[in-house]
């Protein structure tokens, strides 16, 4: 997708940064299949660092910008439902994400041991469900209407708002 | 939990009721069953087969009207106005259009079996009825559609594509009683075009523009590729018809020509969607479409080959069959088995009051069966018309059979999801 409000642009490249660190967690769990990963290898420690950045510097400041800046502004255009939706989807998914940075802090920590890793697995796996099918609704219905709504004054606005905080 | 009816336009309703979607979607599973079954019964007949009364031609309706035309209804009725930004002017008609279409197409192919005239005219009245109310909603919503007059030009031209089909659909109809008809087999053949690469194949490709990098979260596909794509595929089309017609065979090998054109652009914008995809993983649904791809280009080749009188054993059987199973059924199911979780997931709630996962909504083991033995039909069915052998075309359609039973098998599963009682 290309947009053509820079906010929207902006929300779209970190979905692309977020589906692609995600995607690395869904390989490490593909690849490990019923054995547990060893921790000290070097592509597993990044991928489990890069998904802890990703929940602790992203995910929580994506969240707030939109429900903050975004969703009351398509609240006051009247079109309410689309932020009840997507702030929804934002409660179910930022209580497993933190649990998700929870678990792979402790992994780089003390390795994963049998336990840990079926609660990992099954954890992520949630997550990373959850979170696609998020980022398709977003990409799908939201960002385009940002394209509707935003005049370029507040267009600048927000985009700087954003990378501001980020 | 919010309202089903809020999600993709808020207060403009542009998501349907589900019982809008899903009654075409059940029902497309339905007919899938039912068609495969029919073609069972009636194997015997089909090597060589190019019309006329009897099971075979109830089975292509039943494939055709039943699962093809259902499930674009159905897909249209809920998808034009995602796309358009345009809501649904009213949900009643869309219903109507179920309640006339569905009993019309089964009250058709029954009719189709042994020629019954009441039954084919009440089926033509149900069906046409049906579809005229679908085309009177779609071209009030493409005329309101301003964002993507790619998308729009597509439908437009499927509408068009449509009311010819049906046209020469009724004249056949009348044809049964009447003999009307001096040269009857273009009149078969121009109708089948119509239906199969002017409506369906132009909805697919236009829907295509939209779905496919929705389903792989890719960056928006070249414009002007995709206005190439519809001029050719329209070119192709309308010289396909002309050909038909006239009865003329270089008109119709060069419409084969372009119409592996259009094909090949279109495929080469969909692999672009792929190449450009944020997600690396597509399942098991993406295989279906990438074959689906590979049979469209294969029923251009062998029309091509029996324009040039290139002999091909059942060469017409065939391709009707690399079309319409090949093409056409394998794409739908690809599409429907993203569409049917991804739609059910806005108006359903899980257990605890939460979003459903799509994982909750689908089932993997139904689909893989349906995937395996879909693909073992299409092979076995192929092979079987290619050497006439109608055991290998049993054992097709059987398996076809299996397959289509664990795919209504997964649409019931999403149905029931929906159904659950929502948490308070």
């Amino acid at each position: 997708m290309e947009f053509q409000r820079r906010t929207a642009q902006l929300l779209h490249e970190d979905h692309q940064a977020t589906v692609a660190i995600f995607e690395t967690l869904e390989d490490m769990i593909v690849s490990a299949k019923r054995s547990t990963p060893d921790t000290t290898e070097a592509s597993i420690r990044t991928a489990l660092e890069q998904a802890i950045a990703a929940i602790d510097e992203e995910v929580s400041s994506h969240f707030a910008f939109e429900e903050n800046e975004l969703f009351t502004r398509l609240e006051d255009l009247g079109d309410t439902g689309i932020g009840e939706h997507l702030r929804e989807e934002h409660q179910a998914i930022l209580p497993i994400s933190q649990q998700v940075a929870k678990l792979a802090r402790r992994a780089l920590e003390d390795g994963f041991s049998e336990v840990s890793w079926l609660e990992f697995r099954s954890q992520t796996g949630e997550l990373i469900e959850r979170m696609f099918a998020h980022i398709q609704k977003e990409e799908m219905a939201l960002l385009p209407m940002l394209d509707d709504i935003l005049d370029p004054e507040t267009d600048m606005q927000l985009s700087e708002n954003y990378t501001s905080n980020h | 939990m919010t309202s089903a009816l809020s999600f993709l336009g808020g207060a403009k309703n542009r998501l349907l009721p589900a019982d809008v979607p899903f009654s075409y979607f059940t029902a497309a599973a339905g007919f899938h069953v039912l068609a495969w079954m029919i073609l069972l019964l009636g194997a015997d007949d089909l090597p060589g087969f190019v019309g006329g009364p009897g099971l075979i031609l109830a089975a292509l309706h039943l494939l055709t009207l039943g699962v093809l035309v259902m499930t674009a209804m159905g897909a249209a009725f809920q998808l034009l106005p995602v796309a358009t930004r345009q809501p649904l002017v009213r949900t009643w008609p869309a219903r109507l259009s179920f309640w006339l279409f569905a009993p019309g197409s089964l009250i058709l192919a029954y009719g189709m079996v042994d020629g019954t005239l009441a039954m084919l005219n009440v089926g033509a009245i149900g069906v046409g009825t049906g579809l005229a109310i679908f085309v009177i909603l779609t071209a009030d919503n493409l005329r309101r559609a301003g964002s993507m007059p790619l998308v729009a030009a597509h439908g437009w031209f499927a509408l068009a594509a449509l009311i010819g089909f049906a046209g020469l659909g009724f004249a056949l109809i009348v044809d049964f009683d009447t003999g009307f008809l001096q040269h009857r087999q273009p009149i078969v053949l121009t109708h089948m075009l119509l239906a199969a690469f002017g409506f369906m194949g132009l909805l697919a490709f236009g829907f295509s523009h939209v779905l496919i990098p929705m389903f792989v979260l890719s960056r928006a596909l070249p414009e002007k590729l995709g206005w190439l794509e519809l001029a050719l595929a329209v070119s192709a089309i309308v010289m396909s018809v002309v050909g038909m017609l006239l009865e003329n065979v270089y008109a119709v090998a060069s419409a084969a020509i372009i119409g592996l054109a259009a094909s090949a652009v279109y495929i080469l914008l969909m692999r672009t969607a792929l190449r450009t995809s944020m997600r690396k993983r597509h399942g098991l649904s993406f295989v279906l479409i990438r074959f689906s791809w590979a049979m469209l280009m294969l029923s251009l080749f062998t029309a091509l080959a029996l324009s040039l009188e290139v002999p091909v054993p059942n060469g017409l059987t065939l391709f009707g069959f690399f079309l319409l199973a090949g093409w056409l059924l394998t794409f739908l199911t690809g599409v429907l088995q993203r569409i049917m979780p991804f739609l059910a997931s806005l108006h359903a709630v899980n257990k605890s009051g939460a979003p459903p996962l799509l994982s909750e909504l689908t089932a993997e083991g139904p689909l893989k069966l349906h995937a395996i033995c879909h693909a073992a039909a299409l092979v076995l069915c192929s092979i079987g018309i290619i050497v006439e052998a109608v055991a290998l075309i049993r054992l097709g359609a059987l398996s076809g059979l299996v397959g289509a039973i664990a795919f209504a098998a997964f649409t019931a599963n999403v149905v029931l999801q929906l159904k659950r009682p929502k948490a308070s």
